[in-house]
C-alpha cells in the first residue's frame, strides 16, 4: 500500500464511521464508492499483470558493487500493462527498471541500474512485477519464476601492486618474449619517460630538440604476463586479490599487453584483447565457487 | 493537449465537483463561493500565480480560518459550514500552487473530503452528478498521473490510459450503487445531520393580505412547493383537490384581509376527529413542505379535522415544530425552517355529513361586508345573473358559470383604482384572485355569506399515494356559507386556468428532473433498514399480488426472470473467458504465427529448443554445431527477428518460401542415415 493509499483508507474508514454515527444515506453512498473503487483498482492491478511475459535479457557484464545496465523484455499477447517496474527477486541485486506501458503483441525492453553487491555467481529464480496501476493507491506484485544465472565480475579497484615481470620466452600471442621496437610505421614522437627503453630513442630529433624523443610505432610493444591468485586464500583477501587482479588485467590488456591467468587448479594462457578480459573476469567471478561452477556444469 | 495538462485539467475538474456538491446546498457562504470559483478559473486557464510563493499563501488561510472560527464563536455560521468552507479555501490555494505529485495527492484528498461534507449539507439530486463526476474525473486524473510519473520523458498516449480506466468506473458506480441497497443499514444516529435546502430560493409566500392587480409571475413558475402522502391513494394523475392555505372576510375595494379571532378558530377542530381512523370520510395527508415553498403557512386539504405530527427540517436537523393559529383560519409554525413535515386529515370533499359550524353574528355580519363605495353595478349585475334563488350554493354556482363564460383569464393586467370594476366592465379579463373576488362579492351583495380562500388547486401524480404542488399551482376562490353544511368551495375560474400556466416544455423538463428527484429521495436519501428487510424479502419471496395489480401488470418479464437472465447471462460470459483461454488465441502480430509455424516443425522433427532457449539461440546453437538444418533456420529467425522487432515486414509468399526450404531440410533429416537430431 502506498502513502496516498493509507491515506485513502483512513478516509475511507473516516466516512464509513461517519455513515455509521449518522446514519446518513448520502455518506453510504460515498462509503460504497470508496471501497468500490478499491475492488476496482484490484481487479484493474491484476488484469494489467495477468497475461504479463517477461524475458531476461541480462546485462553485458555485471561487476560488484558497479551499477550496470541490466535488462528484460515485456510483452503480452491482449491488453496493455500500465505503470510497471520490475526488479529480480530474492536475490541480492539492487535497482528495478520501469516500463510505462506495454502494448499487447510488441515486446518492451526495460533497463534498469541494477548493481550486485559481491563477486561471483548468483542464481536468479524469478522476476518480480509491481504496478501502481490504476490509481496509485496499492502496488500489486507478482513474482514470475525465471531460471538463470547471473555472474557478478570482481570489482575493478585499483590494482596497488605493479605487475610482475613479464614472461620471457614464446608466450602467448607472441613469437618472442620481447618486442619492444613495435610493428608497423612511425605513428609519432614523444618524450623518453622514466624507466623506458632508450633503445626507442629517436637521436636525430633528440638531437634537434633538445631532449628525449621516443619513438612511437603503429603497434607497440606487448609483454606478456601471467597474473596469479594464489591457492589457500579465502574471504576478505580473496575478494581483494581478485579485484586487483582484474584491475591489474584491465590495465594490462588496455595497454595491449599480453595477460594470462594461474588459479588454484586453473590457468587461462595469455591473450589480449577484450575477449581474454572477459575470459579472465569470468575465470576470477567463479574462484571460491567450485562447487556452484560443478552444479552449473552438471 | 498535452497529457500532463490534461492531468491537470481534470485534477481541477474532481475539485469543482467535489465543491460542487457542497455548494448546491446553498448553504455556504458566499463570499466562499466567490473565491474558490474564482480559482477554480483561473486554475482552469492553466496559471499557477501561487506556485512562487507556496508558503506565505498558505499562511493567509491563518487569518481565514480564524474569521470562520469567530464566526461559528458567534453562533453565525454552523461548525459543518465553517469546516466545509475551509476545506474549499484549502483546496483553492492548493489548486493555485505548483502542480506536482504531492499538491495532486492534497487537491484530490482535499475533494474527497468535501464530496464528504456535501454528502452533510445536500440532499439534492444534484449531488449524485456531482459525486460521479468527482469519481470519473479524479480517477482519470490519478490513472494519468500514475503512468506519467512512471513513463518520466516517455510519453504514453491518454487515450490507452483512459480507456480501461472508464469501463473500471462503471464497474465502481455499479459496485457502490449494489453496497449502497445491499449493506446493511446499521446507525448508532449520533450528530445526525439533516441535509438542508437545494439551490434556487422560495418562491411563493403567505401574507396577510390579498392585493387586486398586477402581473401573475407566480403561475408559470413549475417549482415543486408541497409534496405530500395520501391515504386513501385518489389514484388520480392530476388532482382535483384544493390546497387552502387561509382565508379574507374583509375587502376595502383593493385588498382583502383577514378579522376572524385566531382564538375561536384554534378550538374549532373536534375532539372526536383527532384520533386517527375514527372519520370514516377523512383523507389523511403526510404533508412536507419544501424549501420552494417559503412560508411557515401550514397548506391542507379543504375542510381540514386535524393537525399534528408537526417536524420542522433545519440543517441542524429535526426537530418539533409547534404551530399557532393565525386570523383567517390560518395555521402557522411559530419556528423559521427551511422545510416542515407534518401529518393531517381533512374531509372528503364528497363527505355527506358536515361539519358543525357556529358563527358569531359579528363573523357572520363581515362575511356580508361590502367596501365603501361599491359600484351598484356589481350588485345589479349580480342580481341579474342570480335571479330569485335563495339557495346560496345555487347562486354561487350560477355566478360562477356565468363568470367563467364571460369573463377571460390573462395574467398581464394593468394598474388600476378600482381593480374589481376594471375586471367585472372594463377589461373583463383577470386572474384567479380576480374571479374569486368577483365572487364573493356579488354573492355578498345578493345576502349570501362568503369570504374569500387562497391556496393551491391541483396536484400530479409522483408515486404511490404521493401528489406534489407547484408554485405555479396557487390559486384563490371563494367560500360561500351554506346554512347545515358549512362552508362550500365555489370556484369562478375557468377550470383551465385553476393550476400552473407554467410552458409546458419547461414543464415537462421539470416533471422529469422531480420524477427523478423523488426517486432519488425516495430510494436514496430517505432508504432505512426496513426498506433493505423488504428488498431481501421481495428477493427471497416475492410478494403475491393483488388482483388488481395483476390487471395492472407490465408485459415485462418479472424481476425475477431478469435476475436469472442476468446470471445465466455471467454463466455464458465466464465460459466463453475459459474456452477463449484454453482455444488457440489469435495471434497479434503476423511474425509471431510465422515462428510458431516453424517452431512446430522443428518440434515435429525432433529438434526441440531447451528450456528458456529462444528461436534464435537454437539457430546460433545449430548453426555451431554444424546441423544440415541450420542453413535454412538460419535465414528463417534472422527474417522472423527483422520482421518482429526490425519493422521489416514479411512480403508476400515470404513466410511459405523459407517455411519450405526449412521442410526441405526437415524431410533430409528424417531420411533413413541422416544425422539424428540434437536433444
Amino acid at each position: 500500500m502506498t502513502r496516498a493509499g493509507r491515506t485513502y483508507v483512513v478516509l475511507t474508514v473516516g466516512v464509513g464511521l461517519g455513515a455509521l454515527n449518522t446514519g446518513n444515506n448520502l455518506l453510504y453512498l460515498v462509503l460504497g464508492l470508496l471501497l468500490s473503487m478499491i475492488v476496482v483498482s484490484g481487479v484493474l492491478s491484476e488484469r494489467c499483470l495477468n497475461g504479463l511475459r517477461v524475458r531476461r535479457l541480462g546485462a553485458d557484464a555485471v561487476y560488484a558493487g558497479e551499477p550496470c545496465s541490466f535488462r528484460w523484455a515485456l510483452s503480452r499477447k491482449r491488453g496493455h500493462g500500465f505503470a510497471l517496474s520490475i526488479a529480480e527477486h530474492g536475490v541480492p541485486l539492487t535497482g528495478e527498471g520501469a516500463a510505462p506501458w506495454v502494448q499487447p503483441g510488441v515486446d518492451y525492453v526495460v533497463r534498469a541500474r541494477v548493481t550486485a553487491p559481491r563477486r561471483g555467481p548468483i542464481r536468479l529464480g524469478a522476476v518480480r512485477i509491481t504496478t501502481l496501476w490504476p490509481l496509485g493507491l496499492f502496488a500489486k506484485t507478482r513474482v514470475v519464476p525465471l531460471e538463470g544465472l547471473l555472474l557478478v565480475y570482481p570489482r575493478r579497484g585499483y590494482a596497488c601492486r605493479d605487475p610482475s615481470e613479464a614472461e620471457q620466452g614464446p608466450v602467448g600471442e607472441s613469437s618472442t618474449a620481447r618486442r619492444l621496437d613495435g610493428t608497423g610505421d612511425v605513428a609519432g614522437l614523444r618524450e623518453l619517460g622514466p624507466q623506458e627503453d632508450a633503445r626507442r630513442v629517436h637521436w636525430l630529433k633528440s638531437a634537434t630538440a633538445g631532449k628525449l624523443l621516443k619513438v612511437e610505432r603503429e603497434r607497440e610493444e606487448r609483454l606478456t604476463y601471467m597474473l596469479t591468485v594464489p591457492a589457500g586464500l579465502t574471504g576478505e583477501a580473496l575478494e581483494h586479490q581478485c579485484e586487483e587482479v582484474a584491475a591489474l588485467a584491465h590495465r594490462l590488456l588496455e595497454a595491449g599487453h599480453e595477460v594470462g591467468l594461474e588459479l588454484p587448479g586453473e590457468r587461462l594462457r595469455p591473450g589480449a584483447g577484450t575477449a581474454q578480459e572477459r575470459r579472465i573476469l569470468q575465470a576470477l567471478a567463479w574462484v571460491g565457487f567450485d562447487k556452484e561452477r560443478e552444479e552449473v556444469a552438471a | 493537449m498535452s497529457p500532463v495538462r490534461l492531468r491537470l485539467l481534470l485534477r481541477d475538474l474532481a475539485s469543482g465537483a467535489a465543491f460542487g456538491s457542497m455548494a448546491i446546498s446553498g448553504q455556504l457562504p458566499v463570499w466562499t463561493l466567490a473565491l474558490y470559483f474564482l480559482a477554480l478559473a483561473v486554475a482552469l486557464l492553466g496559471l499557477r500565480p501561487f506556485a512562487s510563493s507556496p508558503r506565505l499563501t498558505a499562511a493567509l488561510l491563518v487569518p481565514v480560518a480564524a474569521t470562520l472560527y469567530l464566526l461559528v464563536a458567534a453562533g453565525q455560521l454552523d461548525l459543518v459550514l465553517a469546516a466545509c468552507s475551509f476545506a474549499g479555501l484549502i483546496s483553492a490555494q492548493r489548486l493555485l500552487s505548483a502542480p506536482g505529485p504531492g499538491s495532486d495527492g492534497q487537491v484530490l484528498l482535499i475533494a474527497l473530503l468535501m464530496i464528504a461534507g456535501g454528502a452533510a449539507l445536500s440532499a439534492d439530486l444534484l449531488f449524485s452528478l456531482f459525486l460521479v463526476a468527482f469519481t470519473a474525473t479524479a480517477s482519470l486524473s490519478m490513472g494519468l498521473g500514475v503512468v506519467q510519473a512512471s513513463a518520466e520523458s516517455e510519453p504514453v498516449p491518454p487515450r490507452r490510459v483512459l480507456s480501461p480506466l472508464s469501463l473500471g468506473l462503471v464497474f465502481a458506480v455499479a459496485g457502490a450503487v449494489a453496497f449502497f441497497f445491499l449493506f446493511p443499514r446499521l446507525s448508532w444516529n449520533v450528530g445526525a445531520r439533516r441535509p438542508g435546502a437545494s439551490v434556487g430560493v422560495a418562491t411563493t409566500g403567505f401574507s396577510d393580505t390579498v392585493q387586486l392587480g398586477g402581473t401573475g409571475v407566480l403561475k408559470s413558475n413549475p417549482r415543486t412547493v408541497l409534496r405530500a402522502s395520501l391515504t386513501p391513494d385518489p389514484r388520480a394523475e392530476r388532482l382535483e383537490s384544493y390546497w387552502v392555505g387561509r382565508t379574507y372576510d374583509a375587502f376595502n375595494g383593493r385588498e382583502w384581509t383577514s378579522t376572524t379571532s385566531p382564538m375561536r378558530r384554534a378550538l374549532r377542530l373536534n375532539p372526536e376527529l383527532r384520533q386517527p381512523g375514527r372519520w370514516r370520510d377523512q383523507v389523511t395527508q403526510r404533508v412536507e413542505l419544501l424549501p420552494a415553498y417559503g412560508s411557515r403557512t401550514l397548506i391542507l386539504l379543504e375542510q381540514p379535522l386535524y393537525v399534528g405530527n408537526s417536524t420542522a427540517l433545519s440543517p441542524a436537523g429535526q426537530q418539533p415544530a409547534p404551530a399557532q393559529e393565525a386570523t383567517g383560519e390560518e395555521l402557522r409554525f411559530t419556528q423559521p425552517a427551511a422545510s416542515y413535515l407534518y401529518s393531517a386529515y381533512s374531509r372528503r370533499p364528497d363527505s355527506p355529513r358536515p361539519v358543525p359550524l357556529e358563527l358569531e353574528p359579528q363573523e357572520r355580519a363581515q362575511l356580508l361586508s361590502l367596501p365603501p363605495g361599491l359600484d351598484p353595478r356589481v350588485a345589479a349585475l349580480a342580481r341579474q345573473v342570480v335571479g330569485g334563488t335563495q339557495d346560496p350554493l345555487e347562486a354561487a354556482r350560477r355566478l360562477a358559470e356565468y363568470l367563467q363564460r364571460e369573463y377571460a383569464y390573462t395574467l398581464e393586467l394593468a394598474e388600476a383604482e378600482d381593480p374589481l370594476v376594471d375586471f367585472l366592465f372594463v377589461r373583463k379579463a383577470g386572474h384567479c384572485e380576480h374571479f374569486a373576488s368577483a365572487l364573493t362579492l356579488m354573492l355578498r351583495t345578493q345576502g349570501f355569506p362568503s369570504r374569500l380562500a387562497t391556496g393551491f388547486f391541483g396536484g400530479e401524480r409522483v408515486g404511490e399515494g404521493t401528489y406534489i404542488v407547484r408554485a405555479g399551482d396557487a390559486h384563490a376562490w371563494t367560500h360561500v356559507l351554506v346554512p347545515g353544511r358549512g362552508f362550500v368551495t365555489v370556484d369562478a375560474t375557468p377550470s383551465s386556468n385553476r393550476s400552473s400556466q407554467a410552458s409546458p416544455l419547461l414543464e415537462r423538463l421539470l416533471a422529469l428532473y422531480e420524477a427523478a428527484e423523488e426517486r432519488w429521495r425516495s430510494s436514496v436519501i430517505d432508504y432505512t433498514f426496513r426498506d433493505q428487510f423488504n428488498f431481501v424479502r421481495e428477493l427471497v419471496r416475492p410478494p403475491r399480488q393483488r388482483p388488481q395489480e395483476e390487471e395492472r401488470r407490465s408485459s415485462l418479464p418479472p424481476a425475477r426472470a431478469w435476475g436469472v437472465a442476468l446470471l445465466v447471462g455471467a454463466a455464458a460470459y465466464a465460459a466463453w473467458l475459459l474456452l477463449a483461454r484454453r482455444l488457440p488465441a489469435q495471434r497479434p502480430v503476423e511474425a509471431t504465427r510465422f515462428i510458431e509455424v516453424a517452431e512446430r516443425r522443428l518440434a515435429s522433427a525432433g529438434l526441440h529448443p531447451r528450456e528458456g532457449e529462444s528461436v534464435e539461440e537454437l539457430s546460433t546453437r545449430l548453426a555451431s554445431q554444424g546441423h544440415p538444418v541450420a542453413s535454412s533456420l538460419a535465414p528463417l529467425t534472422r527474417r522472423y527477428l527483422e520482421a518482429r522487432f526490425g519493422n521489416r515486414p514479411l512480403r508476400p509468399g515470404e513466410a511459405r518460401h523459407l517455411l519450405r526450404t526449412l521442410e526441405r531440410s526437415l524431410e533430409q533429416l528424417r531420411r533413413p542415415g541422416s544425422p539424428p537430431p540434437s536433444p
